[in-house]
């Protein structure tokens, strides 16, 4: 039997929506309803409490939050001005990453990969939609877990 | 020789304010990956949900109005079967992949039924999770492990977020 746990809120009347768990279980990024706006916020699923998050406290509405490994990078669709944008907060230094796409094409979702290495965005190209992969590498460092890596990293490569 | 003086320290100046103020934020755009953006190219067919693990990527498909979950091998270029994921009678909602691609959480709608799974892609199995008390889920994430979801899920007209960790 799976044991639940329901995530508190201060705000009885709050939304919680579009979850997003850190790679090690730890961190959880969700968007709450902050006087209208929709706002990303990060939560320690450990005890509970809500992580200060240096950059985005504005520029809302925020979308499709995704989290590295350790939870060091929060990505998120932010509005600057007319434009949808994806940005990534680094928790470790507080640097924040703005990454226009190419085309100005507007991104809609997000996946951060756990190591934070790519970033998939899907995109509204004519009329459909698309996926399109980016390269973080030279951008941000790793967030990666060793020790995790290690040990779940065999059953994929079939060993 | 006064003026390039006072040319030289307004410059230095600008530099030095234009790092102050910058020095928190980068802005540049990303490298696409160009050679793996071609498995999403195909014009018919529509791609959303993207859900990246290190290797590999789900997304749901629409492929001439049937709407699946496909798996990518990002190294391999390659889609990657999943077997017993997909019914045709079944319209996926929102997908997540562990790490290593070996479990993948999912949501999806059957006849009036708004169900959340867990498919084993080692063992091929569609695990149908209980929500409690209950409700409707939206979407879904999955840790790294393929231990722990967290749900969105709708209960007397509100969004709540379940956390279930599973023990194996």
């Amino acid at each position: 039997m799976p044991q639940v746990d329901r995530l508190q809120d201060s705000f009885l009347t709050r939304s919680q929506e579009e979850p997003a768990l850190s790679g090690n279980g730890d961190k959880l990024a969700l968007i709450v309803d902050q006087n209208g706006k929709p706002s990303v916020q990060l939560r320690d699923l450990r005890n509970g409490k809500v992580l200060p998050l240096r950059h985005l406290v504005r520029h809302q509405p925020h979308s499709s939050p995704s989290l590295s490994w350790n939870g060091r990078y929060l990505a998120v669709i932010v509005q600057r001005g007319n434009r949808r944008m994806v940005v990534i907060e680094d928790s470790l230094n507080g640097r924040i990453h703005q990454l226009p796409l190419p085309g100005e094409r507007i991104p809609i979702r997000l996946s951060l990969s756990p190591d934070a290495a790519q970033l998939a965005v899907q995109v509204t190209d004519r009329g459909r939609w698309r996926i399109q992969l980016f390269d973080l590498s030279e951008k941000i460092e790793p967030d990666r877990s060793m020790g995790s890596l290690r040990s779940i990293d065999l059953p994929a490569l079939g060993k | 020789m006064k003026l390039n003086f006072s040319i030289k320290t307004s410059f230095y100046s600008f530099y030095l304010i234009s790092l102050i103020f910058l020095g928190g934020c980068s802005n540049s755009q990303m490298r696409s990956l160009y050679g793996l953006n071609s498995l999403f190219s195909q014009p018919s067919i529509s791609y959303r949900e993207p859900s990246l693990g290190l290797k590999f990527l789900a997304t749901i498909v629409n492929d001439n109005g049937q709407e699946k979950i496909k798996l990518f091998d990002l190294r391999g270029k390659r889609s990657v079967a999943l077997p017993g994921i997909n019914r045709f009678d079944a319209q996926p909602i929102s997908v997540s992949i562990s790490a290593n691609g070996a479990r993948l959480a999912l949501i999806r709608q059957r006849v009036d039924q708004t169900e959340l799974l867990l498919y084993r892609r080692n063992l091929g199995t569609l695990q149908r999770l209980e929500i409690s008390p209950k409700g409707i889920p939206r979407r879904v994430s999955i840790d790294a492990s393929g231990k722990i979801l967290a749900v969105q899920v709708s209960r007397e007209g509100r969004w709540y977020i379940d956390v279930i960790r599973l023990q194996s």
